[in-house]
């Protein structure tokens, strides 16, 4: 119950951020329009990367108690979270190909870390898509989200260190509207849809992960039943076998 | 200290068996070198003739080809244990996880070694890039990527050897994780072969450095946790 | 396309995908609560 007001809350807030963004703030000087993007882009790889904290911490907590709950968590949080992260991406692609006038940049260090994130949450969708047995499934997913995790930092300083002298020219730079130089409308538009979407970003963990342990709970059911069938089969066996003897 | 120096021994122990059965292993190891050569040979065809194109990009395909036939190394270094049943066996001897980690990724490095170092000359040749006196700055660069890629490679494998889709799963978690890897380690061969202009062959190296501790500790901490599977 | 494009591209598919996959999950939910519900009723009767 109190998650489906979230839901309603939370719904409200996005159609309040969005129109802000898209009809009350004025667009930007030099940008135009394209710059409303950046609060739906900004807020999405917000919650990218918060989801993936979610996953790998959920997943050394799992390793340390071996509750399967945390490993749902770990799960909501990945899927929630490659959700984001492609959402991320095609925000930076959208806003990109009106400012640069390319849909990619290989310079630009988030885009190309955002890129291996979305290619290191796949991995992990499918690993735990491939193992069938719930605790060896939670076991790997949690190491696999673990190394991922302290990954990430090391691949966002050698994108920046790559780039190195190869400046992106600065009206182009995304990071523009993150200065705290930025006209206040701009912020405020920014930190607006950034708590809807964290709302939305909450609710939908929360559904994810009921519905996880719905799911596996049914599964466990199901395998205890068959289990049952079969024992009670085995019983009742030898009397029907004796005659044919 | 008697804990150190047994897991230091079962470490080496388990090295010394790998290493043994890479060099008796029907040419396995061999084919695989193989294959790291033709793919450098491929490379040539996709991106030649222009000799001046070939050697700009030599460094970034050296080490692709480093890392592809690393992904087919790491994984025969853990296939033998997987078809006999050796992991579960390795699960039950009360040893420390991350002794049997460090024999199995020190193995890795060196066989990695082995293909990083052989490769260096077929580079040298099929595009025109005179070593000379880099050669000191690529081997530190090669020896960097061969241990951060065991490192991380060692727990992978570990963990995909006895999935569905094997094949498939280690170059698909492996591949997103050594990007960093990659660029550095491409990096520094650029700035070595050309004369480090910039003065970064220091700053790539020590990334490598980081991505190998970082590596290592993550390999050992969590190797335990995949061989109890 | 003009720029109010790409922006309606952008918060189309971002909005109308999170809208897309909270859909699917209440779908999923509901499902998965009355197999539950299914369950214990089968239980009840043995």
């Amino acid at each position: 119950m109190k998650t489906r007001i979230l839901g309603f809350v939370a719904l409200a807030a996005v159609i309040g951020a969005a129109v802000n963004g898209l009809f009350v703030v004025p667009a930007d000087l030099n940008q135009g329009d394209a710059q409303r993007i950046m609060y739906v882009h900004v807020a999405s790889a917000w919650l990218a990367y918060s989801s993936f904290g979610v996953t790998a911490l959920a997943g050394l907590a799992y390793l340390i108690r071996r509750d399967l709950r945390l490993d749902a968590l770990a799960l909501a949080g990945a899927e929630v979270g490659v959700m984001f992260t492609a959402f991320a991406i095609w925000g930076g692609m959208m806003w990109g190909k009106p400012v640069w006038g390319v849909y990619w940049q290989w310079e630009d260090p988030r885009l190309t870390t955002t890129a291996l994130l979305l290619a290191l949450y796949i991995g992990y969708l499918l690993l735990r898509r491939l193992t069938d047995d719930p605790a060896r499934r939670a076991a790997r997913a949690a190491v696999v989200g673990l190394i991922a995790a302290v990954d990430i930092p090391i691949v966002h300083f050698s994108v920046i260190w790559w780039r190195g002298l190869h400046q992106g020219p600065t009206i182009g730079d995304p990071s523009r509207i993150l200065n705290p130089s930025a006209p206040l409308q701009f912020v405020l538009a920014l930190l607006a849809m950034l708590a809807a979407f964290t709302l939305v970003w909450v609710y939908l963990l929360i559904r994810r992960y009921q519905l996880a342990r719905l799911e596996w709970q049914l599964e466990e059911d199901a395998r205890r039943g068959r289990v049952r069938a079969a024992q009670q089969a085995a019983v009742s066996r030898p009397a029907v076998e004796e005659p044919a003897r | 200290m008697s804990d150190l120096l047994r897991g230091v021994a079962v470490a080496m122990a388990i090295a010394r068996k790998d290493a043994l059965s890479e060099l008796r292993g029907r040419q396995a190891a061999g084919s695989t070198i193989f294959f790291a050569a033709i793919v450098l040979l491929l490379f040539g065809f996709a991106l030649g003739p222009d000799s001046r194109r070939l050697s700009e990009a030599s460094p970034g395909l050296l080490w692709l080809a480093i890392v592809f036939g690393g992904l087919l190394t790491m994984a025969r270094l853990h296939q033998l244990e997987a078809d006999d049943g050796a992991f579960e066996q390795l699960a039950l001897y009360p040893v420390d996880r991350r002794a049997i980690y460090a024999g199995k990724a020190l193995a890795g490095a060196v066989a990695m070694l082995v293909l990083g170092g052989l490769l260096l000359p077929v580079v040298a040749i099929l595009y025109a890039i005179p070593i000379g006196a880099a050669w000191l700055p690529l081997l530190l660069a090669v020896v960097l990527g061969a241990i951060g890629f065991a490192a991380i490679g060692t727990a992978y494998a570990g963990l995909t050897v006895r999935m569905r889709a094997r094949e498939v799963m280690l170059p698909l978690l492996m591949l997103p994780i050594v990007a960093p890897l990659l660029l550095a380690a491409v990096k520094a061969t650029v700035a070595a072969l050309g004369g480090d202009p910039l003065g970064e062959l220091w700053s790539w190296l020590q990334l490598l450095v980081a991505f190998d501790v970082i590596m290592l500790v993550a390999g050992a901490g969590t190797y335990g946790f995949l061989l109890e599977d | 396309m003009t720029d109010a494009g790409f922006v309606i591209a952008a918060y189309g598919v971002i909005l109308g995908g999170i809208g897309l996959y909270a859909a699917m999950l209440a779908r999923r939910l509901r499902s998965a609560r009355d197999a539950s519900r299914h369950g214990d009723e089968v239980d009840a009767e043995r």
